[in-house]
């Protein structure tokens, strides 16, 4: 049971990671290319990576009740970086007034990721420069069009944060198996039906 | 203020804003499967460019919703750590359920929803906006039933110093989630059918061409106005003998608690007396032709929204000190962080979010002035700020 929830958490947040190059990618080099070309480009992915986001800390919650706490108010500025950095990229992407303010959400996304990686790497703050370079080269990929890169620069994006989160020991921080097993009835067949689904998302809106 | 304080004021302004967000969607949602039922069934033009149009207003009112829903998660775990701790078990069961059967599944079923816009078959394309709505609702149904258990917690053991689930069916019956459910559910039928009114009027104010199309919105406002409000009093009065029975005391919970839910109860009435009011004179137009009452419909466009605010503040303020009613104290739960990490973070976030609920505002009073027809629509036609 506890290797099937560090295996669903994985999944997910593997899913936000490499969804978020897209986005946060195409933000972080918004101000470098065509604005409404590349906004279009980045469309049918707006918000796709988010959900991602969510699920995977409502899995935490529920499943790593000890854990969840702990590691989110451990590091209560980074978040409020990264979501901060969130909000106003959100909005601005929306608003499509100026595209240095979206420039700015993104950085601040992923910056604050990258710092979350340090902090969960014990690692020295310039290590947290890994994120943005990383996302901002996926965006890159995925704005030229350059799909034999495409799954590397994807994985690149996707890997550190899961890996660096393999390290913490979980035992005694999970909730107990009749909570478990519940959840896992429902997240089981959820997320291939999530794949399935946002994958015609992309089908059909490139049709 | 101390680190409680803060991280109470921050949850209640996170909560606040991102329930205006929700009553929108779940009210426009449920006005959208009406209309786009009967562009499937008839296939006539004004339901569709119907559909179209008040679907672009919910699709941007969901889109910055969203974000304070991501901030709303991940407080739980930055500023009240000793919920997770204690109670993750029971409490987190529902809040998981609501983000992966309902939130993932509905973003995804809207984006489909979305994108798919004359791109599908229409008989699909209208089961993806069931699919939507059903999602959304169900959303509210997990959520009201994790709140309903820190009202009255049942279907739980209690094991060493946490919480553990013992009988998840309790959650689900649970008069506290029940009551409250039903009357959250027509709040936001109320509030779909006060915006409908409203922004129609307005359209009649400014003289809009668009006379059938605005004709056929208010009508469907008024009257959906007329229907919920009643039965949302009546599942509002019947949350009483609940909070005698659970939490005796909760009107001497503050001093002042009192005013909140006397002006929620007002508004209610109020609402419920014009829309009746209101019903006759939508016979051959009478009501636009008199003009004066338009003005009254734009003007009422926050009230419910006011109402529903004060209604959680009756219920969540009324149940101090307890986070988890007599299990655990609001004040114990809170994480072991400096008070002024969280008077940065209140700070931050306070200023987003007026500014996401002034964008908010931007966006939809932009689509709502140019009316029904847009273009061009590169994504979507659902889609216009994009
Ligand atoms: C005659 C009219 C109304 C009555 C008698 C009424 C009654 C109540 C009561 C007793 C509560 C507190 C429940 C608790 O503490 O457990 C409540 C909460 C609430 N009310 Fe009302 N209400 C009325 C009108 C409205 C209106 C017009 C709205 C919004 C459109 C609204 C929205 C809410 C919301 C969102 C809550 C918090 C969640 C809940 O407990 O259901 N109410 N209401």
């Amino acid at each position: 049971m506890e290797t099937l929830w560090l295996v669903v958490l994985g999944v997910l947040t593997v899913g936000y990671f490499s969804l978020a190059g897209f986005d946060y990618g195409t933000g972080l080099l918004l101000p470098f290319r065509r604005r409404d070309e590349t906004l279009r480009r980045m469309t049918p992915f707006f918000l796709g990576n988010e959900v991602w986001l969510v699920a995977a800390i409502g899995v935490l919650f529920a499943a790593f009740p000890r854990l969840e706490g702990e590691l989110l108010s451990g590091a209560h500025s980074v978040f409020t970086l990264v979501l901060a950095g969130l909000v106003l990229f959100m909005a601005a992407v929306q608003l499509r007034l100026w595209s240095w303010l979206v420039f700015t959400g993104a950085l601040m996304v992923s910056v604050g990721w990258g710092l979350f990686l340090a902090h969960l790497l014990h690692a020295p703050w310039p290590v947290a420069l890994v994120m943005p370079v990383l996302f901002a080269v996926h965006g890159w990929v995925f704005q030229t069009r350059q799909w034999k890169l495409f799954p590397l620069t994807a994985l690149l994006c996707a890997l550190p944060i899961p890996l660096a989160f393999s390290s913490i020991d979980v035992t005694g921080l999970m909730a107990h198996t009749n909570t478990l097993g519940l959840l896992a009835w429902v997240a089981i067949p959820i997320i291939p039906l999530v794949v399935l689904l946002q994958w015609s998302i992309v089908a059909i809106s490139s049709r | 203020m101390s680190a409680a304080d803060l991280a109470r004021l921050q949850f209640a302004t996170t909560t606040s804003f991102h329930f205006l967000f929700v009553l929108l969607t779940l009210g426009l949602v449920s006005l959208l499967v009406i209309m786009q039922t009967r562009y499937t069934l008839t296939r006539a033009p004004v339901h569709e460019r119907m559909t179209r149009f008040w679907g672009r207003i919910y699709v941007i009112n969901y889109a910055l919703g969203i974000v304070t829903g991501i901030v709303m998660e991940f407080q739980f775990g930055l500023n009240w750590s000793g919920l997770a701790t204690y109670a993750g078990d029971v409490f987190g069961a529902p809040l998981a359920m609501e983000t992966l059967i309902a939130f993932f599944l509905e973003s995804t079923f809207l984006g489909l929803w979305i994108f798919g816009w004359g791109r599908m078959n229409r008989w699909l394309h209208l089961a993806l906006l069931y699919l939507t709505a059903l999602t959304a609702f169900a959303s509210a149904f997990w959520i009201m039933a994790a709140n309903g258990f820190l009202q009255h917690p049942v279907g739980y053991r209690l094991d060493g110093n946490v919480l553990r689930l013992d009988d998840f069916s309790a959650l689900l019956t649970n008069p506290t989630f029940t009551a409250a459910l039903t009357h959250v559910v027509f709040a936001s039928l109320t509030v779909g059918g006060v915006f409908l009114t409203g922004v129609s009027a307005y359209h009649f104010i400014k003289r809009t061409p668009e006379v059938d199309f605005f004709r056929r919105s208010l009508r469907m406002g008024v009257i959906t106005t007329a229907l919920a409000t009643p039965t949302l009093m009546g599942a509002g009065f019947a949350q009483f003998p609940v909070i005698a029975e659970y939490q005796p005391g909760k009107s001497e919970a503050a001093p002042w608690i009192g005013a909140p839910l006397g002006f929620m109860i007002l508004i209610g009435m109020t609402l419920a007396t014009v829309s009746w009011f209101t019903l006759p004179l939508l016979i051959k137009d009478a009501v636009i032709r008199m003009r004066f009452p338009l003005y009254l419909m734009v003007i009422g466009i926050p009230l419910p929204f006011t109402a529903a605010i004060f209604g959680w503040m009756f219920r969540e303020i009324g149940r101090q000190p307890w986070l988890v009613y007599g299990l655990l104290r609001t004040e114990d739960a809170v994480s072991h962080v400096d008070a002024s990490q969280i008077l940065l973070s209140l700070i931050v976030f306070t200023s987003l979010f007026v500014l996401l609920a002034c964008v908010d505002w931007a966006l939809i009073a932009r689509a709502v002035r140019r009316g029904p027809d847009v273009a061009p629509a590169p994504v979507s036609p659902l889609v216009v700020t994009l």
